[in-house]
C-alpha cells in the first residue's frame, strides 16, 4: 500500500495545498493499522527547477518526487501520473481541494480505470495486509477497502462513500485548508520516472498544441479577506434588496466587521460575487459572525460553522438559522444591526448611554 | 478562421456551436429537518455507535449523527436516498449561469453579424420538459432530454457517458457549457469526465466567456491563484462557477408563441449505445450510507422591547466579552 499526495507547484497555491494535505494525513486518513506506517511520497509539479528546492520543504511526506509540468494542466499532469497508477505502484492518490486537485484526480481515474471522489471530509482504509513494514508496495491488497465521507445534498447531509476501484483518487475537502503547520521530515527527492513524452508539447510552450493560451492573472485573491476575518458580519436574502444590503454593509463597516453575503444575495446582483461565503465562496472562522436576513441553508452554514460564536438576526423565528446560533434576535435584521453599530464604534468602544 | 466572427474552433465557416448540459433538481431548502432526517432513516439504520462513520476527526463535518447503509431482504444494499420525488425543481444555480453566459455569448455575436448555434440538454424525466421549452423560447435552436428513468444522482461515469456520447453522435459542438457541480452529489467531476471522454481541454470555475473579435474565446475563471483570464481555442469544455451572471432571462409571451411548435427532443439512452443499467453496475464510487449533519447550536434567545433593547442586551451578553478579548 502506496500512497501519494499532488501539490501543483506550478502556482501559488502550493504552500495551501502542502498544509492541506499534511493536516489530512495526520487528522484525516485512518485505517486498521497506524496509518504513519504507511508508505508515501508527495508529487510536486513544478515549471522549473529553480522553483524546486523550496518546494520539496512543503512535502507532507520525507519522500518528494519533482514533476515538470505546464502550469495549469491537470489534465496533461495526470498523464504522468498514469505509469504509477497503472503498474499499482501507488494505490492512493490524494489531491487538494480545488479544480485543480478535482480536474486531475477525476482525469487520472478515468485514465487508470480507477475511483475518483472530491469533497473527502475523511477517509479510512482497512483490509490493508500488515506487511513488513505496513501496507508495503506489492502486498496483496485484494482484502483492501477505502471508504470516505463527503458532503452531499448541498451540504444538509454527508454521504459515505467506497471506492471500488484502485487507483483510489480523492480530493480532500476545502475544510482541511488552513490546517496547522507540521514539522516537516527530512525530504529525499526521488528521480522523476514518473514523467512521460505526453506532457512534453505543452510544457516546452508549444501554443499550437496548447488549447489554452494567454493565461494572464488578472486579480490576486484580496489581502484580508473573508477566510481571515476576526468579526464577520453576513447578509442574507431576507436583507430586503441592494439598500438593505447596503445598510448592512455600512453597519459592518462601522463596527469594523468584515462584510459578506450569501448566494442569494449575489445572485440577485445585491452584492459583489467575491463578498460570497458558502459552500461556493469563502470559509471564514471569526471569533464572531452575524448573520442577518438569512436562512442559514447548509451551503451558507459551511462557509460560517467555524465561527466561535454565531449569532442570527431574523425576523423569521423560524428559519433554520435560529437552531444552528448561539445568539438568536428575532426582529428586523437591519433595524438591530444599524442599532448594534451605533453602540459601538469603529475602534470597539461602546457608547454610553 | 474565415472571419472576423468566425469563433469556431475547427476552422470551418459557421456559427459556434454551442452545447449546454444543465440539470434540474430538488429544491433542498424546501426540505425541513425532519425530511432529512427520515431520509437518514430510510437510508439505512440508525445507532450504528461510531463517533464519525471513518473514524477520523474531520474539520468539515464535526458533528453528526451516523447512519448505516441498509440491509434488505434480499442482503443485498439499498441505495441510500432523500426522498424528494414531491419537491418542486429548479434549476441547478451554475447550469442556470451557463444557459445565460451562452444567450450573452449568441447576442454579443448577433451583433457583430456572426452569430451561435445554441442547444440545450438534460437528463431526466419529464419535469424537465418546461424548462426545455423555456429555452427554445429564449432563442436556443434545439433543447433535448436524455430519457432516462434510472437514479443517476450519485453516478458522475453514467452521466458523463451519457452527455460525452450525445456530443459524439448527436449534437456536434465547439463548446460544451455546463455548471460546474449540481446536487445531491456535488461531487462537481462530471465536466473533467466529459472532457477527458472527449479528449478536450477543461476550464472550471468559469465567470466570463467573451467573443474574440480574431476567433476563439477569452475565458475568465477563478483559481487558487485568483482571477485568471485565458484564451480559448478549439473544441473546450467549460465548467460554469460563481459568474456574476447567475439569472436566466425570463421569456416574453410573444417568444413563446414564436416557437410555440419547436418540439423538445426526446433521446432514449439506447439510441446513443448506452446500456444505463450495465454502465450503473460499473460506477466505480458507490454511495454506501447518509448522515444527518448536526449543526444545532444552544439558540439562547436575546429578548426586549425594541431593536435598541435587543442590540444593547445582544452586546452586554454575548459579544462585548468577545469582541474586546485580545
Amino acid at each position: 500500500m502506496r500512497f501519494a499526495a499532488l501539490i501543483d507547484g506550478t502556482t501559488a497555491a502550493a504552500p495551501l495545498q502542502a498544509r492541506a494535505l499534511a493536516a489530512f494525513l495526520a487528522d484525516g486518513l485512518t485505517g486498521d493499522g497506524p496509518t504513519g506506517d504507511l508508505g508515501g511520497e508527495t508529487v510536486i509539479f513544478v515549471a522549473d527547477d529553480r522553483e524546486a528546492q523550496g518546494l520539496v520543504a512543503l512535502a507532507p511526506t520525507r519522500e518528494v518526487r519533482l514533476v515538470r509540468a505546464a502550469p495549469r494542466r491537470p489534465d496533461l499532469m495526470a498523464e504522468s501520473l498514469l505509469t504509477a497508477a497503472r503498474g499499482g505502484e501507488i494505490d492512493l492518490f490524494l489531491a487538494p481541494a480545488g479544480p485543480w486537485g478535482a480536474e486531475l484526480i477525476t482525469r487520472l481515474a478515468c485514465r487508470s480505470d480507477g475511483a475518483a471522489l472530491t469533497g473527502v471530509l475523511d477517509a479510512r482504509l482497512t483490509g490493508v495486509p500488515g506487511a513488513e513494514p505496513a501496507g508495503a508496495p506489492g502486498a496483496d491488497l485484494a482484502g483492501a477497502r477505502l471508504q470516505a465521507r463527503a458532503n452531499v445534498y448541498s451540504n444538509h447531509m454527508v454521504g459515505r462513500f467506497e471506492l471500488l476501484r484502485r487507483p483510489w483518487c480523492a480530493a480532500i475537502d476545502a475544510s482541511w485548508n488552513g490546517g496547522r503547520p507540521l514539522s516537516p521530515p527530512a525530504h529525499e527527492v526521488l528521480p522523476d520516472t514518473a514523467a512521460s513524452a505526453d506532457a512534453a508539447p505543452a510544457a516546452s510552450g508549444d501554443a499550437r498544441l496548447d488549447p489554452l493560451t494567454d493565461v494572464e492573472l488578472v486579480a490576486e485573491p484580496p489581502a484580508g479577506s473573508l477566510a481571515d476575518s476576526r468579526f464577520v458580519v453576513v447578509a442574507g436574502y431576507g436583507a430586503g434588496g441592494p439598500d438593505g444590503v447596503g445598510r448592512i454593509a455600512r453597519a459592518a463597516r462601522r463596527m469594523g466587521a468584515d462584510f459578506g453575503v450569501s448566494r442569494p444575495v449575489v445572485m440577485n446582483a445585491w452584492a459583489p460575487m467575491d463578498r460570497l461565503i458558502g459552500a461556493s465562496g469563502a470559509r471564514t472562522a471569526p471569533a464572531v459572525c452575524l448573520v442577518v436576513g438569512a436562512s442559514g441553508a447548509p451551503a451558507l452554514h459551511w462557509g460560517i460553522e467555524r465561527a466561535a460564536f454565531i449569532a442570527a438576526i431574523n425576523s423569521d423565528d423560524h428559519a433554520p438559522i435560529t437552531r444552528n446560533a448561539d445568539a438568536v434576535v428575532v426582529d428586523d435584521g437591519v433595524a438591530v444591526i444599524e442599532e448594534l453599530a451605533a453602540l459601538i464604534d469603529p475602534h470597539g468602544r461602546v457608547e454610553t448611554e | 478562421m474565415s472571419g472576423a466572427d468566425d469563433t469556431r474552433a475547427s476552422g470551418s465557416p459557421g456559427p459556434l456551436r454551442v452545447l449546454v448540459s444543465f440539470k434540474v433538481t430538488p429544491d433542498f431548502e424546501a426540505l425541513r429537518p425532519a425530511d432529512w432526517a427520515a431520509g437518514a432513516v430510510e437510508a439505512g439504520t440508525p445507532g450504528a455507535g461510531a463517533a464519525s462513520a471513518t473514524g477520523a476527526s474531520s474539520p468539515g463535518a464535526s458533528a453528526t449523527a451516523p447512519r448505516d447503509e441498509v440491509a434488505s431482504a434480499s442482503g443485498t444494499h439499498a441505495a441510500p436516498r432523500v426522498p424528494t420525488r414531491c419537491v418542486r425543481r429548479v434549476l441547478n444555480c451554475f447550469d442556470e449561469s451557463a444557459l445565460e453566459l451562452a444567450l450573452r455569448l449568441s447576442d454579443t455575436l448577433a451583433q457583430r453579424g456572426g452569430g451561435a448555434d445554441l442547444a440545450a440538454l438534460s437528463i431526466g424525466g419529464r419535469e424537465i420538459d418546461p424548462h426545455l421549452t423555456t429555452l427554445l423560447a429564449l432563442g436556443y435552436e434545439r433543447a433535448a432530454r436524455l430519457d432516462v428513468e434510472s437514479d443517476l444522482d450519485f453516478a458522475p461515469a453514467v452521466v458523463a457517458s451519457l452527455i460525452a456520447r450525445y456530443v459524439a453522435r448527436r449534437e456536434p459542438c465547439d463548446l460544451l457549457l455546463l455548471g460546474c457541480c449540481s446536487g445531491p452529489g456535488d461531487g462537481g467531476t462530471v465536466p473533467f469526465r466529459v472532457a477527458e471522454a472527449l479528449g478536450w481541454p477543461c476550464v472550471s470555475q468559469v465567470t466570463e466567456v467573451e467573443a474574440l473579435t480574431g476567433g476563439g474565446l477569452r475565458v475568465a475563471c477563478t483559481t487558487d491563484e485568483g482571477l485568471l483570464r485565458l484564451t480559448v481555442r478549439g473544441p473546450a469544455v467549460l465548467a460554469v462557477g460563481n459568474a456574476v451572471v447567475s439569472r436566466l432571462r425570463v421569456p416574453t409571451l410573444r417568444d413563446r408563441l414564436a416557437r410555440r411548435d419547436a418540439p423538445v427532443a426526446i433521446v432514449a439512452a439506447a439510441e446513443l449505445g448506452i446500456d444505463v443499467a450495465a454502465e450503473l453496475g460499473r460506477e466505480p464510487t458507490a454511495l454506501r450510507g447518509l448522515e444527518v449533519v448536526d449543526r444545532a447550536r444552544r439558540g439562547v434567545v436575546v429578548d426586549g422591547a425594541t431593536p435598541r433593547d435587543k442590540a444593547r442586551l445582544l452586546y452586554d451578553a454575548h459579544l462585548r466579552a468577545l469582541l474586546e478579548a485580545p
